[in-house]
């Protein structure tokens, strides 16, 4: 019983971290309308960016957070410009199999820049706490009040924001919010910027626990897009439901099949729901 | 010199043979496959299992791979055919992954990451090495015709036209009393044993298999070979793969070019090259070199697939 | 010269497409105009080129003087003549307020002023303003479209086939709605399937057969013809 609540707890905390790529993956199908690949190699820069911001310049956890965030949402910006705009014409499979391209691109870029040896972060290493037998580490809570912070900011901007609102237009109704004078691709732009960039926010909180290299963000693709599957792609409440869902799952899996799977977990979860419920739990396409 | 240009062949050869089995699926069906490389491993395996653990002779291990991986592919098929295209490149690039964990993890099956190794060859051994790899080349090239031929008559023939329709607009084809469901499960199933023949022939070439040799970047090449050379043509895939082969090639003669360059950096690099050759085909030249010959595949097709 | 003055239009949706035959009418400050005709008659392509959604292959369209065929529908919107499509004319998840917010993106400013006015005017708004638009019935949904048009205090308006698919007492409702904003000074052209009650409300009407102009003329005239009663007002 104490070992099923001590997965749970990891199973949370795990899963409100994936969220935050998940929300990232969703937001760019939301706008973009196609499933972006690249997202994990996004992961991987932003965890490079808070990784250097760190070694570096001894920056503390949140402040490579914001980095990795700002990395991530500039290179995904560029980065769509460059490679996928042009493609957009072509249809969302089209523009999958290229972001595919980008993924792998960006990943080796990476490599070349950094190897691939294992990079850990400077942190103060801390002990975990115990509460009642469940153990809890200081260096996970902080991840996942940053994760909080991160979604109640996103949140607050689409919720109040003239250009947040704008852009829960487009992914209501294209071609409405187009007549209505919503310049579309400022608002790609804005998509990429925000989902690349928690992407990156997503890459450094995962990284911060473990190390980075340039299959960091690769690792956790399966996850993330079961995540937002599960939730429904395109609905952002649903990728936070997903990830949740998702972390649980693989932590409790542990229970029956070998760490090593966790990841097939996802790939299950993305089976089950594509072929029972493809909306996902909270996703509806209305147009 | 001979030697190295005889592998590049080799290789040119095997990614010609999964450019055609993608073609059948994708350009003449429809379907894209991202797990390509989960197929060619299971093939691999396969092969290499039953003829190390078994004992039986390298064509039977061929068979059998053709045969597992098909089967595996009328699974997946079954299972994902209904998704529209994004969705099931989300989930054919999923069920590769989940092929290399398997491999990685079920150590007392595939011997894990330290992969299978001393994989017989035919005439392996009896022969110097490079004749061998002469000998084997021809093997592969044989392969690759007999493929094309195969290929070529189910293009021209009623399954293959159907195929085609199903792909160009599959409510038509329902409407026209197709059985849409059961051709779709054939066409993948018939490529994934195709890709399972591939890895066979891999595995017995370079008598050592282990999940690293299939990552999704062999995917991409794939891709890359088949849009470069024209989706929807079976020469056309031929041609991508050498193109492919000798593209990436480039960047080892790059690397000798430019000083310095540690071994990681050579291997990003040629990755690079290729994923970003894809990116740039896709934009500059999505039709190809050779497009299909019946009527021009411009892609984007007409709608999205 | 009219409010809007249209002449000779020929338009489709492709370059083969002809749609519209060559088509003219005009519509004078304030007025409601109707446009009939049987199915694929090109009622609804005739407002999306006056819109700006469909680019005229010939003829002209002329708002308040000016030339606006082949502009965008964003500056056409700009100089006073909103469209109100008949499908997917509001955003389903958003908000009603937020609705109207994005109603009147181009200029945030003078649609902070605006919302207050318009939700005085349709109290049925002002009352479901923080619930998702897809909760809303119809009718309802039709009302908010009209009042996202608004937001931009156009001259004039273009409906098309606002009633369609609402129950009769929901359209009875609507026509009062549309009477209202066109009482408040501006002019409606709209196309419609039900003929009874266009003709009822609309000063002049047009009918349309075949992408090009059959009758036209008073409303009342038109519902008397026993031609025009035989053929849309089942005798």
């Amino acid at each position: 019983m104490q070992e099923i609540a001590q997965l749970l707890i990891n199973g949370v905390v795990s899963g409100t971290i994936l969220a935050v790529p998940a929300i990232g993956l969703t937001a760019i199908y939301a706008v973009l309308r196609f499933p972006n690949f690249s997202i994990a190699s996004h992961a991987t820069v932003g965890a490079f960016a808070g990784y250097i911001a760190n070694a570096t310049l001894a920056l503390p956890a949140p402040a490579a957070v914001l980095v990795g965030f700002g990395a991530a949402g500039l290179v995904g910006v560029a980065s769509d410009q460059l490679a996928l705009r042009p493609l957009r014409p072509s249809g969302a499979l089209t523009s999958a199999i290229a972001s595919v391209a980008l993924m792998i691109a960006l990943e080796n870029l990476l490599r070349f820049g950094f190897g691939n040896d294992l990079r850990g972060f400077d942190l103060p290493i801390m002990r975990d706490w115990r509460l009642g037998g469940l153990r809890v580490g200081p260096q996970q809570l902080e991840n996942l009040g940053m994760a909080i912070v991160s979604m109640a900011a996103l949140f607050l901007f689409l919720s109040f924001t003239r250009t947040g609102k704008a852009m829960r237009a487009v992914a209501d109704n294209p071609a409405l919010a187009d007549v209505k004078g919503i310049d579309p691709e400022q608002m790609a732009r804005l998509a990429s910027f925000i989902g690349m960039g928690l992407a990156g926010a997503g890459g450094v909180l995962l990284g911060l626990d473990t190390s980075i290299d340039p299959l960091t963000g690769f690792r956790a693709i399966l996850s993330i897009f079961a995540a937002a599957v599960v939730g429904g792609l395109g609905s952002i409440p649903g990728a936070v439901v997903g990830a949740l869902t998702v972390g649980i799952a693989e932590e409790l899996s542990l229970i029956a099949i070998a760490p090593a799977y966790r990841t097939a977990v996802g790939f299950g979860a993305i089976l089950i729901v594509l072929t029972v419920r493809p909306r996902g739990l909270l996703g509806e396409r209305a147009y | 010199m001979l030697d190295y240009l005889v592998s590049l062949l080799t290789y040119a050869a095997l990614y010609g043979i999964m450019a055609l089995a993608l073609n059948l699926v994708w350009g003449m069906g429809g379907m894209i496959n991202l797990g390509l490389v989960g197929f060619y491993a299971v093939g691999a395996y396969v092969s290499a299992l039953a003829t190390i653990k078994l004992g039986v002779p390298i064509a039977v291990g061929a068979c059998a791979a053709l045969v597992l991986a098909a089967a595996l592919g009328s699974v997946v098929a079954l299972a994902t055919l209904r998704l529209r295209g994004d969705y099931l490149a989300i989930v054919t690039l999923g069920f590769a992954e989940v092929v290399r964990i398997v491999a990685s993890n079920e150590i007392w099956l595939t011997n894990g990451t330290d992969g299978i190794s001393n994989i017989r060859g035919p005439l392996r051994g009896a022969v110097t090495p490079e004749t061998f790899n002469l000998i084997y080349l021809t093997l592969m090239v044989v392969a690759v015709a007999a493929v094309v031929f195969l290929l070529q008559r189910l293009a021209r023939a009623p399954f293959g036209r159907v195929l085609r329709a199903i792909r160009d607009d599959d409510q038509v084809a329902a409407v026209a009393g197709k059985p849409v469901l059961a051709f779709k499960v054939k066409a993948f199933a018939a490529s994934a044993g195709i890709l399972g023949l591939a890895g066979s022939l891999y595995a017995h070439y370079t008598s050592y298999v282990a999940p690293d040799s299939f990552q999704p970047l062999l995917t991409i090449y794939v891709v890359l070979a088949l849009v470069a050379g024209g989706r929807g043509n079976n020469y056309g895939a031929v041609l991508g793969a050498v193109l492919v082969v000798a593209f990436t090639e480039s960047t080892r003669f790059l690397s000798e070019v430019v000083p310095g360059l540690q071994a990681v950096q050579v291997a990003a690099l040629r990755q690079l090259v290729v994923s970003v050759g894809l990116l740039a085909i896709l934009r500059y030249r999505p039709g190809g070199i050779l497009p299909e010959r019946i009527r021009p595949v411009a892609i984007p097709p007409r709608r999205p697939a | 010269m009219g409010l809007l003055s249209v002449e000779g239009l020929i338009a489709g949706y492709s370059a083969a497409d002809e749609i519209l035959k060559g088509v003219s009418l005009t519509v004078e400050v304030g007025e409601i105009v109707a446009i009939l005709g049987p199915n694929g008659a090109g009622k609804s392509t005739l407002l999306k080129a006056v819109a700006g959604l469909v680019k005229p292959k010939r003829g002209s369209v002329s708002f308040a003087g000016e030339r606006i065929d082949g502009r965008a529908p964003r500056e056409v919107s700009a100089l006073g003549l909103a469209f109100v499509p008949q499908e997917q004319n509001v955003f389903p998840r958003l908000s009603v307020l937020e609705n109207l917010e994005i109603g009147g993106y181009a200029d945030p400013a003078a649609a902070r002023r605006r919302i207050p006015t318009l939700l005085q005017r349709f109290p049925m708004l002002a009352e479901k303003r923080r619930q998702a638009a897809r909760t809303l019935s119809g009718g309802q949904r039709q009302v908010l479209a009209m009042a996202m048009a608004l937001m931009v205090e156009p001259q004039l308006l273009l409906l098309d086939e606002p009633s369609a698919g609402l129950s009769p007492i929901a359209a009875e409702r609507l026509f009062e709605t549309i009477q209202a904003i066109n009482a408040d000074g501006v002019a409606i052209v709209m196309v419609e399937q039900n003929a009874l009650e266009a003709l009822a409300i609309a000063r002049r009407s047009y009918i349309l057969v075949d992408g090009r102009n059959s009758r036209s003329g008073p409303s009342a005239e038109l519902g008397a013809d026993p031609e025009v009663r035989r053929l849309f007002l089942g005798g």
